[in-house]
Order: C-alpha cells, then sequence, then structure tokens
C-alpha cells in the first residue's frame, strides 16, 4: 500500500500568507511562518511556500520566510516562485528549502529541469503546474499563478517534465483551485497515469472524501491542502485520522498536547 | 455635416520635448500628477452625462486635497473609519421595510450583468433582507463566453431576469460614432447601464432600484456619497435636442445615417416627469453596505458558481472584474490613449484602496501591464466597428473609410493624444508621465 503524504501549502504574497480563489482575488491571512509552524506541530508530513507573485513582479522574496520557518519547521519544505536558475536553487536550499517548484521558468526554457535535478538531484526538482481545463480530459498550463496560457497541454508537459529530470509533479488545477469543492480527479488521473514519479494533487481540497478519491481514483501520492487548514476547517489531525479511517496509508502520528 | 475622414493629418510638431506649455485636451490638468496612496492620476474623468457627451466637451477630473491624495482614496478611509456601517445597514432594512411586497409582485428592480458586485447585490437583497427583485441587464456588445457563463449563474441563483439587447446594427453604428467622435467605444453601452433600470422600473411599476457602488468609489467627487439616491442627470433627460449619441444629435443620426427614430429607444433616458409621478428612487446598495469588489468575487463564487475568465484580461493582471464584453479591452485600452490612464491603473488603485496590494506592487504592475494593445479579440472588434455597404447602405457613405482596421484604428488614436500626456520618441509613443519613472 502506497504512503500517502498531507502536504499543506502557503502560497505567499510580499510578508502575507494569503489565498485566493482559482488563483484569483487573493486574500490576505496572515504570518506564514505562523501558519507553517501551526500546521508542522499539528503534524503535517511537508510544507510547500509558493511566491505567487515572484514571476509576476520578477523578484524572489522568499529568502528570509525560509530562513524564519527552518528554524522551528522540521518537516521537508519545498519552495517555489520566482526561481529562474540553477544559483537560485542553491540559495533556496541553502536558506533552508528541501526541493524547489518550478513552473514559469522551467516553460520558458525547459532545460533548467535538467540543470537542476543534475546538479542538486531529481528528489529536489518538483515541477509545479497549473492546469486549465480546456475540453473533456484536455487540460492547458499555465503560468504567472493562473494568468497567463501557454497553448501546452498539461499532461505531455508533465511527461516531457519527468524526461527532463524532474522529480516530482505538483499539479494545481486553476479551475478548482480555492473553491473546496474537491480536486480535479480526472487530471491527476492523467497525470498520475503520465509519469512514473510522485504526483501530488493541488486546488480544490474541501474535505476528506476528495483527499480519498484523488488518492484512490486519481492514483496521487500526496495531497496539498490550503484552504481547508488556512480557514480552519479542518486540522492536519482531523484529516490525518479521517483518512487513516477511509483506509488511506497515512502516517501514524501522535501529536503531544502541549 | 461633413464625412468622416479616412487619413488625419498629425502635428507630431506637438509632442516634442519642449519648454513651452503644451496643448491639453478635454480640459484635462495640464500638470499631471499621482496620488500619492494609489497610483491613479489627476488626469482621471469624472462619470459624465453620456448623453450631452460630444467632441468638445470637457472633463471634471478627480479630485486630489492639499496632501496630494485623491477623493478615491479619502472615501476608502471613511469607509474604514468614519462611516457608521450599522447604522447604514439599519437604514437599509428601513428602505426594504417600506417597499418590500408580498403579494406576488417584484419590489426592486437591480440592474447588472450577473458580475461579481450585481450578483452580490441581487443577492444579499432577496436572501438577506428578504426582498423580491427584478434583475434587468443591458447586453455587452459581444459576449464572451464567461461572461455568458457568469450571467447563466446569475439567474441560476434565483432571478428572474430581463435581458435587453438592442438592435446590433444600430449599437454598431453608434458604437463607431463614438469611436470616431470621442474615442469611447463604450459609450453605446453605458447609455443603457445607466438608464435600462429606471426605464424598467418605470415599465413595471416597481419604485425601487438598486444599483452596486457609488462611482465616487473610484474618485467622482466625495461629495455624491453623502446621499444613498443616484443623481437623476445619467439617466432623464427633458430636452430631446440636447441628447447626442456617439457625439452625434438625433436629428443627424436619422438625416445623415438613416436611423430610424425607433432605433432610438433602448437609448433613451427616462422622462424625468415620469419618475417623479412614479416616485422612482435610485439608490446605491453600497451606500448602505461596506462594499469590497474581492468580497463580492468570493462570494459570487460560493453562492453561485461564478467563474473567473480563464486568461488575464489585456492591459491589467485580473481575471474577476469586468469581464464579460469582448469591446472592455478596448475601452480601457482608449482610456490610456486619452487620459494615460489604462486598466492595470484603475484595478491596481482600487486594490490599493482595499488594502489588497501595496503601491509598490501598484506601481509594479501598472509599469507591466497599463496600456497593452488588446490583440485577442482585435479583428473581431475591428469587423464591428466597420460599416458596410451591404448593411448599412445609407451610414457608410458618411465615412471615407468604412471599413475599420488597425491602421485605422491607430491613426484615430493619435489624434485623441493629448501633447500634454504623451511624447513622439523614435518612431515611438511615450508617456511624458507615469507613476513609475
Amino acid at each position: 500500500m502506497r504512503n500517502v503524504r498531507l502536504i499543506a501549502r502557503l502560497d505567499v504574497k510580499g510578508p502575507n500568507l494569503v489565498k485566493g480563489v482559482q488563483l484569483e482575488g487573493l486574500r490576505k491571512i496572515g504570518d506564514p511562518n505562523l501558519f507553517a509552524k501551526k500546521y508542522y506541530d499539528q503534524g503535517i508530513d511537508e510544507i510547500i511556500y509558493i511566491d505567487i507573485v515572484a514571476s509576476l513582479y520578477e523578484r524572489n522574496s522568499l529568502l528570509d520566510i525560509v530562513r524564519r520557518t527552518t528554524q522551528d519547521v522540521f518537516v521537508p519544505l519545498t519552495v517555489g516562485g520566482g526561481i529562474r536558475s540553477v544559483d537560485n536553487v542553491r540559495d533556496m536550499l541553502r536558506a533552508g528549502a528541501d526541493k524547489v517548484a518550478i513552473n514559469t521558468a522551467a516553460l520558458k526554457r525547459p532545460q533548467l529541469i535538467s540543470e537542476i535535478s543534475t546538479k542538486f538531484g531529481s528528489q529536489c526538482m518538483v515541477l509545479s503546474i497549473e492546469a486549465k481545463r480546456v475540453g473533456s480530459n484536455k487540460w492547458e498550463a499555465y503560468y504567472d499563478n493562473g494568468r497567463e496560457k501557454t497553448g501546452v497541454d498539461a499532461v505531455e508537459w508533465a511527461r516531457k517534465g519527468f524526461e527532463l529530470g524532474a522529480g516530482e509533479i505538483l499539479i494545481t488545477s486553476v479551475d478548482q483551485e480555492g473553491t473546496a469543492k474537491g480536486f480535479d480527479i480526472e487530471l491527476i488521473k492523467a497525470v498520475s497515469g503520465a509519469v512514473p514519479i510522485p504526483v501530488i494533487a493541488s486546488g480544490g481540497m474541501g474535505s476528506t472524501s476528495d483527499l480519498v478519491e484523488a488518492m484512490n481514483t486519481g492514483k496521487a501520492d500526496a495531497v496539498a491542502m490550503a484552504h481547508v487548514l488556512h480557514y480552519g476547517k479542518m486540522t492536519v489531525m482531523d484529516v490525518r485520522s479521517e483518512a487513516a479511517a477511509s483506509n488511506i496509508n497515512v502516517r501514524r502520528y501522535h501529536v503531544c498536547p502541549e | 455635416m461633413n464625412i468622416y475622414k479616412a487619413q488625419y493629418d498629425l502635428d507630431l510638431s506637438k509632442f516634442q520635448d519642449s519648454e513651452e506649455s503644451l496643448e491639453t485636451k478635454y480640459g484635462l490638468p495640464a500638470q499631471v500628477k499621482f496620488c500619492k496612496k494609489c497610483v491613479i492620476s489627476n488626469q482621471r474623468p469624472n462619470s459624465s452625462v453620456e448623453y450631452k457627451h460630444t467632441k468638445d466637451s470637457t472633463k471634471q477630473t478627480i479630485n486630489f486635497d492639499e496632501e496630494g491624495v485623491c477623493d478615491a482614496c479619502r472615501l476608502a478611509e471613511k469607509k474604514k473609519k468614519t462611516i457608521d456601517w450599522t447604522l447604514r445597514e439599519k437604514e437599509l432594512k428601513e428602505l426594504c421595510d417600506k417597499h418590500r411586497k408580498n403579494d406576488g409582485s417584484y419590489d426592486c428592480v437591480v440592474p447588472g450583468s450577473g458580475g461579481k458586485d450585481s450578483f452580490y447585490a441581487a443577492h444579499m437583497l432577496k436572501y438577506k433582507y428578504g426582498m423580491h427583485p427584478l434583475t434587468v441587464t443591458w447586453a455587452p456588445h459581444i459576449y464572451t463566453t464567461w461572461g455568458w457563463h457568469n450571467f447563466q449563474a446569475w439567474i441560476g441563483a434565483g432571478f428572474d431576469n430581463f435581458l435587453c439587447t438592442p438592435n446590433a446594427k444600430t449599437h454598431r453604428l453608434l458604437t463607431r460614432l463614438a469611436v470616431e467622435n470621442l474615442f469611447h467605444p463604450f459609450q453605446a453601452f453605458m447609455f443603457g447601464q445607466k438608464a435600462l433600470a429606471p426605464k424598467m422600473a418605470l415599465l413595471h411599476n416597481i419604485p425601487l432600484v438598486f444599483f452596486g457602488e457609488n462611482e465616487a468609489e473610484y474618485g467622482n467627487p466625495i461629495s455624491d456619497t453623502e446621499t444613498a439616491k443616484r443623481d437623476w442627470k445619467y439617466f432623464t433627460s427633458e430636452d430631446r435636442t440636447q441628447i447626442y449619441l456617439g457625439g452625434v444629435s438625433l436629428d443627424s443620426l436619422e438625416k445623415d445615417f438613416g436611423v430610424d427614430s425607433v432605433e432610438f429607444a433602448p437609448y433613451m433616458p427616462a422622462n424625468p416627469e415620469d419618475i417623479q409621478k412614479k416616485k422612482v428612487e435610485v439608490h446605491y446598495l453600497g451606500y448602505y453596505l461596506k462594499w469590497h469588489p474581492q468580497e463580492c468575487y468570493y462570494y459570487a463564487v460560493e453562492h453561485g458558481g461564478f467563474q473567473a475568465s480563464p486568461e488575464r484580461t489585456p492591459g491589467t493582471y485580473s481575471k474577476y472584474n469586468s469581464i464579460d464584453d469582448r469591446i472592455d479591452d478596448f475601452h480601457y485600452y482608449t482610456t490610456h490613449i486619452k487620459f494615460g490612464i489604462g486598466r492595470a491603473t484603475y484595478d491596481a488603485a482600487q486594490e490599493i484602496r482595499n488594502e489588497e496590494i501595496t503601491r509598490e506592487e501598484g506601481v509594479a504592475l501598472v509599469k507591466k501591464f497599463d496600456g497593452e494593445f488588446p490583440e485577442r479579440f482585435a479583428d473581431e472588434i475591428f469587423r464591428y466597428l466597420s460599416i458596410t455597404e451591404k448593411e448599412f447602405p445609407i451610414a457608410h457613405r458618411m465615412f471615407e473609410q468604412p471599413i475599420m482596421d488597425r491602421d485605422y484604428f491607430m491613426a484615430l488614436a493619435d489624434q485623441f493624444r493629448s501633447p500634454h500626456l504623451w511624447k513622439r520618441e523614435n518612431d515611438t509613443w511615450k508617456l511624458r508621465h507615469t507613476v513609475y519613472e
């Protein structure tokens, strides 16, 4: 039985944790470090930080947040947003990140995927794909936080990303993101069927049954959660125990009360 | 009446660097300033009465105070700090109690497109305040597919709706004239946007109309927000000879362009006597409820399956506001030409006021997106603006070049650039003043 990872996804803009709907209309939630620490205390398996406007503004401002987070959060940390070069990756890893997630820069120069995985190992190279449904079982890859089209088929792009050396795929459904109406299961299934590497389902988690479907039907290896956690609709413990009760092989973890 | 020329001369010497005072168009302030808090410039025109809009009209512009802050930012502060929203909501409940009907008839008219703001307005009135709204919609020039979807989703959330679609030939002609005379491709839409709801209220004997947010939230005089009621001048007119559509008098439209007077009907303002007799009141819901565009978006997604557009709107970064009309891209493109203010400036200014983004982010977004040419629907819009001989046997004779194309459109654009805003440098146009330099 596969091990399933529970991941908290924190989209960051400037000093704030933010949350949008369909990656739009970003609402400020609070201090990202505090939320990361909370999820760590609740027993999250991994954390993903994405600076969602880094490519838009052509800046890269997560380093400080990453440094602070790694002082009190001791689970694997994936960082994305505005990473454009091997040097950027090195800086992120030095700041304490374990992996980097790349979208815009990889679309613009796919070879970057190979450069990163050659230099730092494929386990560190997460290909982030923002996919918008454009027809039945057809999705297009977007960048700049769901703002810009590419004409690139999202599933094809996942396959190519794997071939170039990506070690993991973070697949976000632009349509479902922030709606808490469930994952785009067909999308996840299409991607996990196309690549042999782990697939993280992102965008739409509203309840544990969504998670179960992403695992059992979508064949995802991990789920990224944002809305349900940030808005306090569920805790990581809730998700973990309900998932275990549905025979999903999550890590058994006991949170010590403080 | 002269016919519209195919080519226009442009005196480029006006657009050189010059120590002398530069010509200003539209009565805009000669000195360009940017608000210290947001990114709007003092060139932003206030809403005007479109029926009176001609080539020679001058603009009133947004007020800046002695600290260099615009009225819209001041109003945003007032919304946060001094307005007693509990009291305002109480006033709304009293208004609703006075008008609410439980006899099977409608008790208020809510105009809108089914965008996030009208969705929120109608939904709150019906489900929170127990009203029985009739929604009315003045159709966009050309629907986007997502605009149509959102319109249907609005109806799907439990609303009766009358959709008024003006005859496309007249609409195209009026839009072409508005482009030619005023460089204002959105004008034909604005007539109905303002006048349809009061007219429908008269027609259906519903004496209460709710618009959404007040235009003062975007820079009209702050004093406009001291009352909940909308100024009649925007949707009523007493005198037919004072009405211009596309900058052309009704007489000329009939005589020179072959428009039948019945074809004016959808654009005509309401008769103020009727409004008075039937005691129609036009209110802004934004006076009573603290309006927050982003929250309206959240609300519309949650309660009605509203969809953001599948791509960034050209000229800006946003995907959720004003997305239903394919000509809208051109509307903001023309404001950038005429006033130096494109859509990213409007969007960023609003989001800075609502503390969604910082001024620094706003400046970056303006720099990146403002004034971008809207390629995506351009060919379709140019066809829409073409007055062919076959479709317009009379009107086409008024144009030396009845077919609109990109070259002609850009030549026309140059006619509307004000020398105090634009300069010509190495064969390209540059704004003399920007918020980012």
